[in-house]
């Protein structure tokens, strides 16, 4: 929306967001390092470095554990979409708590050596060919890369730099940070003596975050079927069955598969309809589970807007999308499944005069 | 809730401070039961950690000792009887992840009086060496006892760093605390071997190859293991030394 990269502008849900953060990871940081302690079953207190190291660790693996679940919640439920607007603040805090965590590691296990603690890091265990003794601490450093990467190209400048579709495909990477991070834990922590509570913990993330990605995969399978429709009924030569006019809410739309990777949100306003490409130039945020606000529709992830009748974004914003051609016939309407070029004009269709 | 967006369902607008009234409650909850979460979460991980047991630097009990240095293979001090105490023998390591080898060559041919500080974990004891200066105006009247050997025996357990099992780094063992046992080896910190069952009431020997010398690298893949060592244990005063045969090793988890 802003091409012009502006800094991002502070409101008042996004000093909430991140004070709700904030406030969490304190109350979490505070809890595990100064309160806990006083409850603990210990012959002698836990060292200091590593009460700090295992709380820093433990909150970056929550923390990016309720990242993961975000996504899956916001589909299931769209309560939960208010959570993804600034989740990237909530990744780049993550990514800081899991390099606190890591300088611990690297001022308490690999210092007070005559071998440097980075090659110490590195170089003091290189077992990899077997599972018990594997170097977990690996696995550790390439989520937390990772993790970086994300963090350091998570402002809208480099979505807008690299492309939407690179950008998004490497933001796909924090399922790859979050496997190394269950591995880095599994083959690290749990390997010790037992600790039900923690190993608790890891088992219920990981259940989780499967949990909702599987119930969202299924819902969104189930959805494609229902919507399959009109890939394969022929109403007239060239055009299928997107559905009947009452399936669709004013201001609303009704999104339509047309294979895997394409899908079309018609929607209904002031009396007409319109459709274009369920993907938001953004970050393929679902626009047809939008609304249309002010005259334009609105991307439930960002609030990102185009307009209806050629999927450009309103000036002085440039992002364009696909638009399609569409018919009524009564209240069936049919859709010209071939994407038009984005930004192209499509005049609406008056329902009035067709119904 | 479904997915289909609907005319009548609160929408939000993240760079509109207007949030529908719909959603507030909700994400007022939602933010009270995250940080509670969170807060719970930390209360229940943090006070169920597992006891890294009472070893630890005895900072208050600084080690002051006139003794022998030896290296067997690796730097001991050997301390006369006094009294009705017996005769000792300490475990040596240098500051930080090095080990004492330097003024144990330094001094070995004479008395010296070796200050430090103890680190301890019930009968392991290890000297964090201070400073080491030779005795002045002639030795003392004291020749180590020679090892008396216990036999062979094939134990399980543990192979350590002494040091940090000793309490430098509580817990010091275990697949978390590997990479870090590897490193204090590699500069020169004594391998202990903390066996699963005791021989004759002591469970921590000081480590030599078969022949009585340094372990080399060989042993890297076995340390924080559970692990089934054979070789022959003896005592040098009160300190177990287990002359181990690491081709015999067996992995048992």
């Amino acid at each position: 929306m802003s091409v012009q990269y502006t800094p991002v502008i502070w409101n008042r849900n996004k000093i909430f967001y991140d004070a709700v953060l904030l406030i969490a990871v304190v109350l979490y940081l505070y809890i595990y390092i100064r309160v806990a302690p006083g409850f603990e079953d210990v012959t002698k207190p836990i060292d200091g470095a590593i009460l700090r190291m295992r709380a820093f660790g433990s909150c970056a693996f929550l923390m990016l554990t309720v990242i993961l679940c975000i996504g899956p919640l916001a589909r299931l439920d769209r309560r939960f979409l208010p959570l993804l607007y600034n989740r990237r603040h909530f990744g780049v805090m993550t990514a800081g708590i899991a390099a606190v965590h890591a300088n611990y590691v690297l001022t308490w296990y690999y210092n007070f050596s005559p071998t440097d603690k980075y090659v110490a890091l590195l170089s003091s265990n290189t077992n990899y060919g077997q599972i018990l003794g594997f170097p977990f601490e690996t696995l550790g450093i390439v989520a937390l890369l990772i993790l970086f990467v994300l963090a350091a190209t998570s402002h809208d400048f480099w979505l807008s730099f690299l492309g939407a579709p690179i950008w998004k495909a490497l933001h796909m990477f924090i399922y790859a940070a979050y496997a190394c991070v269950v591995l880095h834990v599994a083959l690290g922590a749990l390997q010790g003596a037992g600790d039900p509570i923690f190993t608790s913990v890891v088992a219920a993330s990981v259940v989780l975050v499967s949990g909702l990605h599987f119930a969202t995969g299924r819902m969104e399978a189930r959805r494609d079927r229902g919507e399959e429709t009109a890939k394969a009924s022929l109403q007239e030569k060239g055009w299928l069955v997107a559905g009947e006019l009452d399936e669709i809410d004013d201001d609303c739309a009704k999104v339509v598969t047309l294979s895997d990777d394409e899908r079309v949100a018609i929607f209904k306003y002031d009396g007409k309809l319109s459709a274009i490409t369920n993907a938001c130039a953004h970050q393929n945020g679902p626009l047809g589970e939008g609304k249309v606000l002010w005259g334009c529709i609105t991307c439930p992830w960002h609030g990102y807007q185009y307009n209806l009748s050629d999927g450009r974004a309103p000036a002085p914003f440039t992002e364009k999308i696909s638009t399609y051609r569409l018919k009524l016939i009564g209240s069936t309407i049919l859709l010209d499944p071939n994407a038009l070029p984005p930004g192209t004009h499509v005049d609406p269709v008056e329902i009035g005069e067709a119904a | 809730m479904s997915w289909r967006q609907t005319k009548d369902a609160p929408f939000y607008v993240g760079y509109l401070n207007a949030v529908p009234k719909q959603l507030v409650m909700f994400l007022v909850v939602f933010a009270v039961c995250f940080a509670g979460g969170l807060g719970i979460a930390a209360l229940a991980l943090s006070s169920t950690q597992n006891d890294p047991g009472n070893g630890g630097f005895q900072w208050g009990n600084r080690f002051e000792n006139v003794g022998i240095l030896e290296l067997r293979p690796y730097p001991v001090l050997r301390v006369p009887a006094d009294g009705e105490t017996p005769a000792r023998t300490y475990m040596l390591a240098g500051q930080g992840k090095r080990g004492a080898f330097s003024q144990a060559e330094k001094n070995q041919d004479g008395p010296v009086t070796l200050r430090g500080v103890p680190v301890n974990r019930g009968d392991l004891t290890m000297i964090q060496v201070g400073r080491v200066e030779a005795v002045e105006g002639g030795a003392p009247d004291f020749t180590p006892a020679g090892p008396e050997p216990l036999g062979r025996w094939k134990l399980t357990g543990e192979i350590c760093d002494g040091k940090c099992y000793a309490g430098a780094m509580r817990p010091g063992r275990g697949l978390a605390h590997k990479a870090c046992a590897d490193l204090c080896l590699t500069g020169g910190i004594p391998p202990v071997f903390v066996s699963s069952g005791p021989v004759e009431n002591r469970n921590f020997f000081l480590m030599a190859d078969q022949d009585g010398n340094l372990i080399g690298d060989e042993i890297k893949p076995l340390l924080a293991l559970y692990v089934e060592l054979e070789g022959d244990v003896e005592r040098l005063d009160d300190l177990m030394v287990f002359k181990v045969d690491l081709a015999k090793a067996r992995i048992l988890k």
